[in-house]
């Protein structure tokens, strides 16, 4: 015969048991609505739908240090810098294939693409020795440069991994250079300039050799282009 | 600034000696023509504007040579533990014998490994206080093929040397990063004697321009000289293809010589 304390504390414990399930199940199923809705709020954009475009890659080749205008079908963003730095991207990644006429490593190369309108406005200094505000190793040219109403200056940051296992050497670092200018010139013409940097910051050479703290005019650079 | 210069007259003033009953008699006479003549001076010469004397023509000629590198900075990795500061500095070397005996000065800015690492504006500051016939930058590397012969990207723009030489020219400081601008179209002159003397020598030649330092701020017809591998079998620190680069080079500075200086050393 159970004792009816025992009957009463059983019952209890099953009680106290089914009621811990009902709150547990009914947390659960407050937390699911609530992530439902917050996703349900997250505004999505509609996917647009963007048609293959033609651009020009300038690829280079080291086997007679020339740079040859080639076509491409690609499908980019419409965003302008969004659309350089993927075209750049592309451009990198063809150099990473086999047998590549100018190889580079894979990875990536480029971490973003700014735009900045020209003349570009000296920023305020309270230095008295650099009253212009101009940046340390800021030339006159780079900043005097002659440069057409609405031309632009592209800024590309490059990443530290790119750089430092660019192949080093006068050549390859030039070709890599004046690849990437020319590709700037051939698809984005309000672009008239073109500066680097890596990592963000600025950076005497490419790999050792190809001066990068000068601002590179965005001319043709094929072979037998104006240099 | 213009210079502006003003010159003083200079009247001369002879006196005789004469008793006082001549004097007298003289001076209320008409003036004549008879005054004793006093030897005269000849006429002053009108001071010429200080013009920067040109280099003796006997002087030897200078060439610089700036193996690139050195110190903790390595440059590029040519294989086998073999860096581009070694070699560039073993082809400098071969070079400087090779120049010196034929009768050039050669300035180097290193002729062993560094301690510290050389900026490039201090190489350019030791290229531009030699005023040399030409300079030449030794650089290597592991890709491409042959030699590379470059120079700067810089465009072509007037002397900037022949600035401010007369009274009337007013004087134009030269900007550092453009100092080779003035230099520009020798620099390709020198280059075309380089790749000629490779091409004779069978070497493979590639030529272009590069932006690259110092080369931009030399004031001097100055190359680029970036050593690669001849062939898969021949690396750019193999001594018997290095020689072969210096005979040509050496024999191209010669000719660059005999064009600048009429032959006259």
């Amino acid at each position: 015969m159970i004792p009816r304390y025992q009957r009463i504390l059983f019952w209890s414990l099953a009680l106290a048991i089914l009621l811990m399930a009902i709150f547990l199940l009914h947390g659960c199923q407050q937390a699911r609505e609530k992530l439902n809705r917050l996703q349900n709020q997250t505004p999505l954009a509609a996917p647009a739908e963007t048609a293959p475009e033609t651009f020009h890659l300038a690829m280079a080749s080291d086997a007679d240090n020339s740079i040859a205008m080639v076509d491409r079908q690609l499908a980019l963003a419409t965003e302008p810098t969004a659309r350089m730095r993927a075209l750049l991207a592309q451009l990198i990644a063809e150099y990473s294939y086999k047998n590549s006429a100018h190889p580079l490593a894979s990875g990536p190369a480029i971490d973003d693409v700014f735009l900045l309108d020209l003349p570009l406005k000296p920023a305020t200094s309270t230095n008295p020795s650099n009253p212009a505000g101009t940046p340390p190793g800021e030339s006159a040219f780079a900043s005097g440069a002659p440069h057409s109403p609405g031309g632009q200056l592209a800024v590309i940051n490059l990443s530290a991994a790119f750089a430092d296992h660019h192949p080093s050497g006068i050549e390859a670092e030039t070709l890599t250079i004046n690849s990437m200018v020319g590709t700037l010139f051939a698809n984005f013409p309000r672009i008239e300039q073109v500066r680097f940097v890596v990592n963000g910051q600025p950076r005497d050479t490419l790999a050792g050799h190809a001066d990068l703290t000068r601002t590179y005019q965005a001319v043709n650079t094929t072979t037998g282009g104006a240099q | 600034m213009t210079l502006t210069r003003t010159y003083a007259a200079v009247l001369l003033v002879a006196l005789a000696s004469a008793a006082a009953a001549a004097f007298s008699t003289r001076a209320q006479s008409p003036i004549s023509p008879q005054i004793p003549q006093q030897p005269t001076p000849p006429p002053a010469q009108v001071p010429q504007p200080a013009v920067r004397p040109a280099p003796p023509q006997s002087a030897r000629a200078v060439i610089f040579l700036d193996p690139a590198h050195g110190g903790p900075e390595n440059g590029a990795a040519l294989g086998n533990n073999l860096a581009e500061k070694d070699v560039t500095l073993a082809f400098a070397q071969r070079l400087r014998a090779a120049l010196a005996s034929a009768n050039f000065t050669v300035i180097t800015t290193r002729d062993n490994d560094l301690a510290a690492p050389l900026p490039t504006d201090q190489r350019a500051e030791v290229a531009n206080h030699a005023h040399a016939l030409a300079c030449v930058v030794v650089h290597a590397t592991a890709s491409g093929a042959g030699v590379h012969l470059y120079t700067s990207s810089l465009p072509p723009a007037p002397l900037y040397e022949t600035s401010g030489t007369d009274a009337t020219t007013p004087f134009t400081p030269t900007p550092w990063e453009f100092a080779q601008a003035g230099f520009v179209d020798q620099s390709h002159k020198l280059s075309d004697v380089l790749k000629a003397t490779l091409a004779k020598a069978s070497l493979p030649v590639i030529t272009g321009n590069a932006p690259l330092r110092p080369l931009d701020n030399l004031m001097c017809p100055a190359v680029a000289v970036e050593i690669a591998p001849n062939s898969a079998s021949v690396s750019a620190s193999d001594t018997a293809y290095q020689q072969q680069i210096v005979f040509a080079v050496a024999t191209a500075m010669q000719l660059w010589r005999d064009q600048n200086t009429g032959g006259a050393h």
